[in-house]
């Protein structure tokens, strides 16, 4: 069975560059969701099996740190790895998000072959 | 503090590995009332070891030419997309200074980008507000970043 990618950002122009670098990045996922926000990706994540979820962190309604705390405390969700892509990549933003479970960040501006890097030992 | 050089590092960054668009920056515009001409305009307010808001200004051709390049389709008119792909490059060049200025133990947080766009339209901000325009060239015309700040 092939794997599915979430893509979370409230940005429609990001999720098409994250979604882009992928596939320049030569990682072929079958199925890419998207989310808008941590909510959504929430709902998405109760709907559909995902092997991986890549989100950011500044967004509005539920912010990336928020989702990963709900995330976090929901047994059927909790270890499906997520990589945060962001301009936010302090140390202490980045190691919040690793206390709640992120496997990795990447920042903003990205290149494909940095996605390559973070993403390809977890799938 | 070097805000100038700042703004062109961390926009020539993003233009070279994310939009992939050839750009150059001219020289800063003088201090004192400027009128850009754009038709569109994305902002970003940062708070912290000082406040200031940051905006990317752009001609129509030019807001076009790059959300097109971003999204990797043409685009005719100015819409949602287009507003939403300079709001994100508003937001990565904010997220550029942040991480300068974090080298310099400057900490700055950042707010969520939102953008206009009208044929006729001003930004007005305090008086006492310092104030840096950059121009960029690309192939399509000049755009510009601007920063307005205030020193805590």
């Amino acid at each position: 069975m092939g794997k599915t990618v979430l893509i979370v950002d409230d940005s429609n122009t990001m999720r098409k560059i994250v979604s882009r670098s992928l596939r320049q990045a030569g990682i072929d996922f079958d199925q890419i969701l998207e989310a808008g926000d941590g909510q959504e990706a929430l709902d998405v994540l109760a709907a559909n099996k995902v092997d991986v979820v890549l989100s950011d962190i500044n967004m509005p309604n539920m912010t990336g740190l928020e989702f990963l705390k709900a995330k976090a405390e929901d047994n059927a969700i909790k270890d499906i790895p997520v990589i945060m892509i962001s301009t936010e990549t302090g140390a202490d933003i980045i190691d919040e998000a690793k206390s709640y479970g992120a496997k990795g960040a990447i920042k903003k501006p990205f290149t494909p072959d940095l996605i390559n890097e973070t993403l390809g030992p977890l799938l | 503090m070097e805000f100038a050089k700042k703004i062109v590092e961390t926009t020539e960054e993003i233009f070279n590995t994310m939009i992939f668009m050839e750009i150059s920056a001219d020289a800063p515009l003088e201090q004192g009332k400027q009128a850009l001409g754009c038709h569109i305009s994305a902002m970003i307010g940062l708070t912290g070891g000082f406040s200031a808001m940051l905006g990317i200004h752009c001609p129509e051709a030019i807001g076009l030419a790059i959300s097109g390049a971003m999204l990797g389709m043409e685009i005719e008119e100015i819409d949602a997309d287009v507003k939403d792909a300079l709001g994100e490059i508003a937001n990565m060049v904010a997220g550029g200074l942040k991480e300068r200025f974090a080298a310099e133990n400057i900490d700055l947080e950042l707010a969520i980008p939102t953008a206009i766009s009208g044929k006729s339209y001003t930004i007005a901000s305090s008086t006492r507000s310092n104030r840096v325009i950059i121009p960029f060239s690309i192939e399509q015309g000049q755009f510009f970043i601007e920063m307005k700040y205030n020193l805590n």
